[in-house]
């Protein structure tokens, strides 16, 4: 069972008396009780909240969780928090500010080095008649590759679906590679792209040998649009999460549904990548895998409040898996953190601060959390009050140049987003004008072949009202590859 | 309001980046902050510009400047490094004892914070002390460490120092 640190969710040292918890207590209701605070984050806290009040102020049920507090306060923490903000002190100001946020979460101890996490995975192909040809040779020849890489820990699988889904290779080791790899080079294309069939008899495979010291984790191949059965698969996303299944989307060609596979992805913290030549699965699938093996904590989730006259704009996770988040439904899934990079996640605020008194200002609170799976997936928290300082004369201060650099890429993926939204809205102009500063930040930014495509879109998009399906495509997965690419685009 | 330079567009207070165009307004002249002046006597580490790395090398040492004091600390920290306060009767002895710089008036507990290294970091935890720490004015929750960059503020209590990496 989860374990939760009652004396960090009230912020106040183990030896409070009982009257310093009742005003921690009082003070976090006062900015999370969900009849002060209607956001979606403030209800998930303030639940935990309640529970570290009530457990603590019953001297009884204080002292026996004392207990458990001490024996593992005494064991170190495997998660390092980083908070950044781009200011810490605020003018007091009637129009709404911003303030952006820079949340790190990184291993802390050298058991990020330690051996590989073994895996527990589900590919499931779809093999409609449009994956005929060379990107089915292709996603056969990757998934060798694969079936030759594991390690004889791993249990693998293969599902893959048209009309129907079929499961080709039972949950296993890959003992007898010679086999199941013939097995897969058996896949013929036929038929249409059913995906629920696929993810739910994957998701069988997974269940199989499911633990919580594996990887869990499938990886959904498609190049086209599933219909009718959207919802279905999403509510299948959700149940893999609650089980610790994660779900990565891989879309091939221009005809898959990016938003749906972002979405279904998204529930388990993944996030979907697309895939413009065939002749790169091999690469990505092989990247994808070693990736998940070097998971140091699975099941990452946060949750953020912000305090009542704050609003909390948006969450995008910059890395691993770049992707704009849901603030709706908290905690907010976030996947695994892999290698030793950590997770690193962009909130931006709005405030309102007059009539703020000066001094210290509690602008929200970030809970996030994961299992460590280093440490016998071991549950761990951490929490932490974002805090400014307001001041009628704010010292000057430079933001952090991680953070100046992150929006700047990150306004790039929001460029794209605002000309969807604008041709969505059927206003051509708006849609070529955000098309053509987007390709003016590429340029300057030396993505010289991408500034190119989002120079060509916008024309096209003055001349047709419309975007190429590639282009689109090239442009949103081409943007949000460069938020966690250091450097220049070469 | 920030306006942006290449569109005009009106930004909100502390925008790092125009809304409308994807510009960064960090580098606008109206968004930059005003070369600060220094004081002749101050020493240049008293005062904090831009962000310090954070990585921590294996013989880097610590330099604590605790506020008014007249010299610093340089330490060599072990894998966890004990701040806080000497207490004969109880036999506890920090590896960094704050005594002579008014911990007990301040507020520092006998053990209060303890500095780890993890790899190529070093970081910051507050070992349940009764007055709290705080990390560039951030309350830190009881054992959640935070990462320490060269230049940071910690507070123990009301007790203020600075940490350089060396």
């Amino acid at each position: 069972m989860e374990f939760l640190d009652y004396y960090s969710i009230l912020n106040v040292s183990s030896t409070a008396s009982e009257t310093e918890l009742r005003e921690a207590y009082r003070q976090a209701a006062r900015r999370y009780h969900p009849d002060v605070n209607p956001a979606p984050g403030a209800e998930a806290l303030f639940r935990d909240i309640n529970k570290a009040y009530e457990a603590l102020s019953d001297p009884r049920q204080r002292a026996d969780y004392d207990r458990t507090w001490r024996n593992r306060a005494s064991s170190t923490p495997s998660l390092l928090l980083e908070i950044l903000l781009s200011r810490r002190e605020l003018r007091p100001m009637p129009e709404p500010q911003i303030l952006y946020v820079l949340v790190k979460v990184q291993p802390l101890l050298e058991m990020s080095l330690s051996s590989d996490a073994p895996l527990n995975l589900c590919l499931v192909v779809d093999r409609s008649t449009s994956m005929k040809g060379v990107r089915l040779q292709n996603l056969k020849s990757a998934v060798h590759h694969m079936i030759n890489h594991c390690s004889p820990e791993d249990y693998i699988s293969v599902v893959t679906f048209s009309d129907a889904a079929e499961t080709l290779i039972p949950a296993q080791h890959p003992d007898d590679p010679r086999r199941l790899m013939a097995a897969v080079s058996s896949i013929r294309a036929d038929g249409s792209t059913a995906i629920r069939s696929g993810l739910e008899l994957g998701l069988r495979e997974i269940e199989r040998h499911r633990q919580a010291r594996y990887v869990n984790h499938l990886i959904l191949i498609t190049d086209g649009r599933t219909y009718g059965d959207e919802e279905e698969c999403i509510k299948l996303a959700r149940q893999a999460h609650e089980r610790g299944v994660g779900i990565s989307g891989v879309g091939i060609g221009e005809d898959w549904n990016d938003r749906f596979l972002d979405e279904l992805a998204s529930k388990t913290g993944g996030s979907s990548t697309y895939i413009n030549s065939p002749d790169t699965i091999t690469w990505f699938l092989d990247n994808r895998i070693r990736s998940l093996a070097t998971a140091f904590a699975e099941r990452m989730q946060i949750t953020v409040a912000p305090t009542p006259g704050v609003n909390l704009q948006s969450v995008t996770r910059i890395a691993p898996n770049p992707m704009v988040l849901g603030t709706n439904t908290q905690p907010i899934p976030l996947g695994s953190i892999e290698g030793t990079t950590g997770n690193r996640l962009m909130l931006q605020f709005h405030m309102v601060t007059a009539g703020a008194p000066p001094g210290a200002f509690v602008v929200g609170r970030v809970d996030v959390g994961g299992e460590v799976l280093g440490a016998g997936a071991r549950a761990e928290r951490v929490v932490d009050e974002i805090s400014v300082t307001i001041t009628d004369d704010p010292a000057p201060a430079e933001p952090p140049p991680e953070m100046i650099d992150a929006l700047s890429r990150l306004a790039l993926s929001r460029l794209q987003d605002r000309a969807h939204e604008a041709l969505e809205e059927g206003n051509v102009e708006e849609a070529a004008q955000k098309l053509e500063y987007l390709a003016t930040r590429l340029l300057e930014n030396g993505s010289e072949e991408l500034g190119q495509a989002a120079l060509h879109e916008a024309q096209r998009v003055a001349r047709t009202r419309q975007l190429s399906a590639e282009g689109a495509k090239n442009l949103k997965y081409g943007t949000r590859a460069l938020w966690s690419t250091p450097g220049r685009e070469q | 309001m920030i306006s942006c330079p290449y569109c005009n567009h009106e930004n909100m207070e502390g925008a790092l980046v125009c809304e409308e165009c994807g510009l960064s307004l960090w580098g606008n002249p109206n968004n930059k902050v005003p070369t600060r002046e220094l004081e002749d006597d101050t020493s240049e580490l008293s005062v904090k510009s831009g962000w310090g790395t954070a990585t921590f090398e294996e013989r880097d040492q610590i330099i604590i400047h605790v506020r008014d004091a007249a010299e610093p600390i340089t330490i060599t920290p072990d894998d966890e490094f004990l701040i806080g306060r000497l207490d004969a009767a109880s036999g506890i002895t920090p590896d960094l004892d704050l005594s002579p710089y008014g911990a007990l008036e301040k507020g520092v507990s006998r053990i209060h914070a303890a500095l780890r290294r993890g790899e190529e970091v070093l970081s910051v935890v507050d070992l349940d002390s009764a007055n709290g720490t705080y990390l560039n004015g951030q309350r830190l929750g009881p054992n959640q460490p935070r990462l320490l960059r060269d230049g940071d503020e910690i507070r123990l209590g009301k007790l203020s120092m600075h940490i350089y990496f060396k």
